[in-house]
């Protein structure tokens, strides 16, 4: 009988068989994430080194973008390291932000939709339909001038927009959720509470 | 996230379409061919915002084709890891709970759950804290953070845990 090794069989190369990672053809993928401890949650600061997560198990293919992400290796200015994958001409827009075009854009293809030939793809709707349920404010303009502050003081785009788009109800919520911020919290945390005060008052009520 | 990006793309168009509407047909053969696609490096390509050049045409040889070289603005959802976001859950088994984000699929992992909380059985399977306090099911809205993507050839998928503070169920659709 073949032997596969400790706890392997001769058929599985390790992992779980009903392990939801497996894609629908039966290939293993491996997701790789830096610096991430699956039993803890916490999240410390490594090297880049491409780290597993429970699903490993036998060969599968790499993560295209997180195999090797550079951007860990600067993380000591921003967990993000979107910044670094994507072109530098890249803006990052809120949800509430992303709403505002999106609904421009649809009601311009209502127009255009009567042409049986021009069909609106399915990732339009859903986009279109995340962005309007997760945007919270009245007033979509008006979030990132508030915002805006926190860039004078070293916060990335990236961080700017998570922060108008979780919208966080206390300065600690902000620190726990962007742990990247934490080394300017002395700098930033008044700015903080009072662009949270000023986010608070354009909330669309619950 | 979403991300407002500019993008090049070469588009080949068959003489039938020159003329004095080439400009149109050109807008309208991009957005069919890149709405809606996805890639590892982009995201998903939510909707085409505006044309910012069109390039000089080259004839290919011996196809009669003419290839444009398009720059063009677009809006991507294309989620990171580290990234808060809210998301709908619309699966739950015993290994977890599928949730979707606009067009990006993501998973939570049962040793990404809080540990307070036991998977539940049934007809509309959940995972449920010991109080019964508080409830993940289909359709529940949880606030998790993403961990790691895999990208395909047209779809993004996604890990995320919702152990950390601040994280785990915003809106129960039972309590509603």
């Amino acid at each position: 009988m073949e032997k596969g090794g400790k706890g392997y069989s001769s058929l599985n190369k390790g992992g779980k068989d009903d392990s939801p990672a497996k894609s629908a053809k039966g290939r293993r993928v491996q997701f790789a994430e830096d610096s991430f401890d699956p039993i803890s949650g916490s999240s410390p600061m490594s090297g880049g080194k491409a780290a597993s997560t429970q699903f490993k198990g036998g060969k599968g293919e790499k993560v295209a973008n997180g195999g090797k992400s550079t951007g860990s290796k600067s993380s000591k200015s921003s967990e993000f390291g979107i910044e670094q994958e994507l072109p530098k001409n890249v803006k990052c827009v809120m949800n509430c932000e992303a709403a505002d075009i999106l609904q421009g854009i649809q009601d311009r293809m209502t127009m255009l939709s009567k042409d049986p030939a021009i069909k609106i793809p399915v990732s339009f709707d859903k986009g279109l339909q995340y962005a309007k349920s997760n945007s919270h404010y009245t007033k979509s303009e008006s979030v990132r001038s508030i915002l805006e502050p926190l860039a004078d003081l070293g916060v990335s785009e990236a961080e700017l927009c998570v922060i108008g788009n979780v919208c966080p109800q206390t300065s600690e919520e902000v620190f726990a959720l962007i742990p990247s911020l934490k080394v300017r919290r002395s700098t930033i945390e008044g700015l903080v509470r009072e662009i949270l005060r000023e986010l608070g008052k354009l909330k669309k009520p619950m | 996230m979403f991300f407002h990006i500019v993008l090049e793309r070469n588009m080949q168009l068959h003489p039938r379409y020159f003329g004095r509407n080439l400009r149109d047909n050109l807008v309208s053969k991009l957005m069919k061919d890149v709405e809606g696609t996805c890639s590892g490096r982009h995201g998903f390509v939510v909707a085409v915002t505006g044309i910012e050049n069109v390039g000089k045409g080259l004839i290919r040889d011996g196809t009669g084709f003419v290839t444009f070289p398009v720059k063009y603005q677009c809006v991507v959802f294309r989620p990171f890891k580290g990234e808060i976001l809210e998301a709908v859950v619309t699966m739950v088994n015993k290994m977890g709970f599928f949730a979707e984000a606009g067009p990006v699929q993501i998973f939570v992992s049962n040793h990404l759950i809080p540990d307070d909380m036991e998977f539940q059985s049934g007809d509309m399977p959940n995972y449920t804290t010991s109080d019964g306090s508080v409830k993940i099911q289909k359709d529940s809205e949880v606030r998790l953070k993403i961990i790691g993507t895999r990208v395909d050839a047209t779809e993004i998928f996604c890990i995320g845990t919702i152990k950390d503070d601040f994280l785990g169920v915003i809106n129960d659709p039972a309590t509603i």
